[in-house]
């Protein structure tokens, strides 16, 4: 014979309501729900870790930014300070480049004087805007235009052609202005002609 | 759905059966909470805390009239609990009884419940309450018969006193279920077995003959004895005459008494007696099914 210890019998008064549990399947809801917020956490936790990094990347990305703008600031103004002076080194260069000697230029004038002619005065002008161009005004004291044109032939011999040539006899006195522009010997003119 | 639906859903109380389902065991019931086990007799009662894991405690009892040391005591055990939520084993007031011929439909013993008159046909009276066993090999049936208007009284006597009452059996009757589930292990009829059932619990003596798996006599009696054990022996003497010579007897006890064995061995000389009791029987049996 075999008897079975089965529950115990209870005599207890139902209570009508009584509802089964559920089924242990759906344990997984409530699992879900909490695995959810579990997950829900640790995300928030990396997203506002991750978060304090950014803004801490981004304030440093805002002071290098700062910084580097400070530096492009500094090398403009050196670069504008430098050009500033590549510009007058360029101008000195240029007028260096241009200018010739006018010593031999004045001497050979000096030397053109006859014994009965003088110089009353002399200048010889450059512009800065056209440094190759010499503007001469030459005042003599003589009688006649031969003394002029042997001047005038002794800077043609130092390779000097006289533009515009303008001459005013009166009292004794020559003037003389023309534009000397340098010829190159070889005949390669370097030199832009007056206008 | 209503928020405490909701939260009974995410603390998993749902999936568990309400602790007022008597279809679940207790530790379904009740796991990892504290509840209390009482023992009803008629003029004393007794009670033993359960704590969170299922174990028992230690047995307070208290000899006096129930409802005065309820009355009294109801402060002091209540802390036991968590929620207030106790099981009772009524010791008295219950007739034990061996029927023949009742029905065995399937479920018969499920369907007492809802339709007693259907299993019990002209042994059912109105206003009782009833639990069966039968004997899976012969015709015979353990007839438990409780009244209903004890039931509700000891029902609102512990609700009075501000506890829940999950459970309300026959501490004895579920002590002899047990004895004769340990014993009658082997399925068929070709190892019969014979064996003297003695069942003490709180007062209430039950003992059933058990001849080559027939049962045949039955004897409950409540509120038998107190602290003296000779009414025992007394009630139990008499069957002496009636056991085969070689039927031994098998003692069942809510806790082991002490010198009940060797009485039983001297009322019925050249019988071994095999004592099934152990400490807190009872209510571990409560907290297990």
């Amino acid at each position: 014979m075999q008897i079975t210890e089965r529950q115990i019998d209870d005599f207890k008064s139902d209570r009508k309501d009584i509802t089964p549990p559920l089924p242990v399947v759906l344990r997984l809801v409530p699992l879900l729900f909490y695995c959810s917020i579990a997950v829900a956490v640790i995300l928030s936790s990396i997203f506002a870790i991750q978060f304090q990094f950014a803004v801490q990347k981004r304030d440093n990305h805002k002071t290098m930014t700062a910084s580097l703008g400070a530096q492009t600031q500094d090398t403009r103004s050196q670069r504008t300070a430098l050009e500033a002076q590549i510009k007058k080194a360029t101008d000195i260069q240029n007028w260096v480049a241009s200018s010739r000697p006018l010593q031999p230029l004045l001497l050979a004038i000096t030397r053109s004087m006859g014994p009965r002619s003088s110089i009353v005065d002399l200048r010889l002008d450059r512009e800065t805007d056209n440094p190759s161009q010499i503007k001469m005004n030459l005042s003599m004291g003589t009688d006649s235009t031969k003394q002029l044109d042997l001047t005038v032939e002794k800077i043609a011999a130092l390779n000097y052609r006289a533009f515009s040539p303008t001459q005013t006899l009166g009292r004794g006195e020559l003037d003389y202005k023309a534009t000397l522009v340098h010829q190159d010997p070889l005949g390669r003119q370097n030199e832009e002609a007056p206008r | 759905m209503k928020s405490i639906d909701l939260k009974s859903i995410l603390n998993f109380s749902a999936f568990r059966p309400e602790p007022d389902d008597p279809s679940a065991s207790w530790k379904k019931r009740f796991p990892a909470e504290r509840t209390v086990f009482f023992g009803l007799g008629r003029t004393a009662l007794s009670w033993r805390a359960i704590n969170r894991s299922g174990t028992p405690g230690e047995l307070e009892s208290v000899r006096a009239d129930p409802k005065e040391i309820l009355a009294q005591s109801a402060e002091h055990i209540k802390p036991l609990t968590d929620r207030g939520w106790c099981a009772v084993s009524l010791s008295t007031r219950y007739v034990v009884s061996l029927e023949t011929n009742l029905s065995r439909r399937s479920g018969s013993e499920e369907m007492l419940k809802s339709n007693a008159r259907g299993v019990l046909g002209g042994r059912y009276e109105r206003g009782k309450r009833y639990a069966l066993t039968h004997n899976p090999e012969t015709n015979s049936s353990i007839l438990l018969t409780f009244d209903e208007d004890q039931t509700r009284k000891t029902e609102s006597m512990f609700t009075e006193a501000g506890f829940r009452v999950g459970r309300l059996c026959c501490g004895a009757y579920v002590l002899l279920k047990h004895a004769l589930a340990l014993t009658n292990t082997v399925k068929g009829s070709e190892q019969p077995l014979s064996t003297f059932y003695v069942v003490c619990c709180e007062g209430a003596v039950c003992a059933l003959v058990q001849d080559q798996d027939r049962w045949l006599e039955l004897r409950s009696r409540t509120d038998v004895y107190e602290e003296d054990l000779t009414p025992i022996t007394d009630l139990l003497a008499p069957f002496h005459s009636r056991l085969g010579p070689d039927i031994g007897i098998t003692l069942v006890c809510d806790e082991p008494m002490n010198g009940l064995a060797d009485r039983l061995g001297k009322v019925f000389i050249n019988r071994t007696v095999t004592d099934l009791s152990q400490p807190a029987l009872l209510a571990t049996l409560m907290v297990q099914n």
